[in-house]
């Protein structure tokens, strides 16, 4: 068995493919289970509309599932795209890629099955707001997308950029870095995103009157809930773009993919974190509407502090990069 | 493939720095410009208590916003940035829907609009900041809850920036870049329509819509 250049790249699009579709098909699988078993509660509720609860559901399960069908289009252009003839710099970016997807599926698809879950058992509770719960729903789910949608941006930078001009020796842990920053970074704002999207479906289903201060408030929360793995995103672009210097120094390499762990890791709490805070903060203000601009502050302030340890991961990882 | 991540630059030398244009954000943000100011023609040149199909939009986006800054500020301060906050949602919607034309790209797909708004709302938050609080609050509220915090309140606040012009980035040029990849894989006439509907347009008008909440939240935080 001969281990030369193009064996490694067609054994990294392999793991790479591998780890993006195993690792993506987690978290969607979870959210529609979500879904489904609050469709069953709902329906048991109000048997009357379980027609309109049914095909909710699966409109629900169709935006959880998106995450997931993004890791199985970079798995699939994994698998079957011929990588060969390139530099040995191609392991780490079809690794990078596959980590990126894999990860960053996670989050969104656990998330966004909340909301549809929660608009299910709202429409048992308030069927005149079918419409509307379907509606809020949809911009919900399609909002907690946003952090998966990172990940694939990523993945696809790196699937299909020339990298070939680059200095092997820090580079390939840079792109490994960058895998692990958006894709890490992705699994807590997209899990909070859903957190606050459920709270709003409910809040909307319990109280008809205060539909648009809550669809509102949700979107300013859930934007909030992504600033972490915008992070993730602006550590992965540093990453990618900044164009390090050959060195032949292991820990040099090593400070670049340790950058891309530390934000990684330190964005998947205050993620969740924030999501939280939104959801509670969604929750109270659909019940008592008139205290809307005190809780939306309070909320504010609530999410700047759960931040600020993704603002500790920002600031160590920009230390590794610029100053090690 | 190959225009994937391609810039046309004009590079002008001046007293020995180069400055860089983007020309395609240029070009497509004075397109938006000129759509705008149509549209504000066409909505406000037949005033009437019926309103003709125009000024019925034009209505829609200024009642909407007018609203929603007096609920975030009080009720005079709201009425005078609500033409800030309403000029800001219109300008980024029609900059994120024009990339659904053929051969039109979003000006927000270039990481220079997106920042400069970005910028352009924190200055503004901060400058309400220090008119209505005084300077004193002002510089009072980087020193809490201790002193030794200071540093880290100030990276907090710059972290507001890249937040919100990375987000609006983000999503659009992950949409495009998204489109891009899918047609030229699949060569359908089905999937990329269809895509165009979700990221250009629905997307497009959260992010715009969620771009101006922020900025109005962000100006917010600071007077109270």
């Amino acid at each position: 068995m001969t281990l030369d250049i193009d064996t490694w790249i067609q054994v990294a699009a392999f793991v790479g493919g591998g780890l993006a579709m195993g690792f993506g098909a987690i978290g969607a699988a979870i959210g529609e289970g979500f879904t489904a078993s609050e469709a069953n509660l709902a329906i048991s509720r109000t048997p009357k509309i379980s027609g309109d609860i049914f095909k909710n559901m699966l409109v629900g399960q169709a935006i959880a599932e998106s995450a997931a069908i993004f890791a199985l289009v970079v798995a699939m252009i994994l698998l079957f795209t011929d990588f060969s003839g390139q530099s040995i710099l191609m392991v780490s970016v079809l690794l990078a890629a596959g980590l990126s997807m894999g990860f960053g599926a996670i989050g969104s698809g656990i998330g966004s099955g909340f909301p549809a879950g929660e608009a299910c058992v709202g429409m048992s509770r308030q069927p005149a707001m079918s419409g509307q719960l379907t509606t809020n729903m949809l911009i919900g789910s399609a909002v907690c997308q946003t952090p998966s949608i990172f990940a694939l941006v990523i993945s696809f930078i790196l699937l299909f950029s020339d990298f070939s001009g680059l200095p092997i020796a820090p580079t390939w842990a840079a792109i490994l870095g960058t895998g692990f920053a958006v894709g890490l970074a992705a699994i807590g704002s997209g899990l909070g995103g859903g957190l606050v999207a459920q709270t709003s479906c409910e809040g909307m289903a319990r109280q008809p009157t205060s539909a648009s201060t809550v669809t509102n408030i949700m979107l300013l929360a859930q934007a909030v809930t992504q600033t972490p793995a915008i992070y993730g995103i602006l550590i992965a672009f540093i990453l990618l773009f900044k164009g390090f210097t050959p060195t032949a120094s292991l820990p040099a390499a090593m400070a670049l993919l340790a950058a891309g762990l530390c934000m990684g890791f330190g964005a998947i709490g205050p993620g969740i974190g924030i999501g939280n805070t939104g959801r509670s903060a969604v929750r109270w203000i659909a019940r008592n509407k008139e205290s809307t601009a005190d809780l939306t502050r309070i909320m504010l302030v609530g999410q700047a502090v759960c931040e600020s340890t993704a603002i500790y991961s920002l600031v160590v990882a920009l230390v590794l990069i610029f100053v090690i | 493939m190959e225009d994937l991540g391609e810039i046309h630059q004009l590079i002008v030398p001046l007293f020995g720095h180069e400055m860089t244009f983007n020309l395609e954000p240029i070009i497509m943000t004075w397109i938006v410009i000129i759509i705008l100011l149509i549209f504000g023609l066409l909505a406000s040149r037949h005033k009437n208590i019926v309103p003709g199909p125009v000024q019925v939009i034009g209505e829609l986006f200024i009642n909407q916003f007018y609203d929603l800054s007096e609920d975030a500020l009080d009720k005079d301060l709201g009425r005078k940035y609500a033409p800030l906050i309403t000029a800001l949602f219109m300008f980024l919607l029609f900059a994120n829907w024009i990339g659904m034309l053929p051969h039109m790209h979003e000006p927000t797909k270039d990481l220079n609009t997106p920042l400069s708004l970005g910028i352009m709302g924190f200055v503004i938050a901060h400058y309400t900041g220090i008119r209505e609080k005084g300077f004193k609050e002002y510089t009072k509220s980087y020193f809490e809850p201790i002193f030794f915090m200071m540093p880290l309140n100030l990276i907090g606040e710059l972290a507001k920036v890249v937040s919100i012009s990375f987000r609006l980035f983000g999503n659009i040029m992950g949409g495009s870049i998204i489109i891009l990849v899918v047609s030229y894989l699949t060569l359908s006439l089905v999937l990329p329509p269809f895509l165009i509907t979700f990221f250009v347009i629905f997307i497009g008008a959260i992010q715009a819509f969620v771009f101006t909440m922020l900025t109005l939240v962000y100006i917010a935080v600071q007077v109270n």
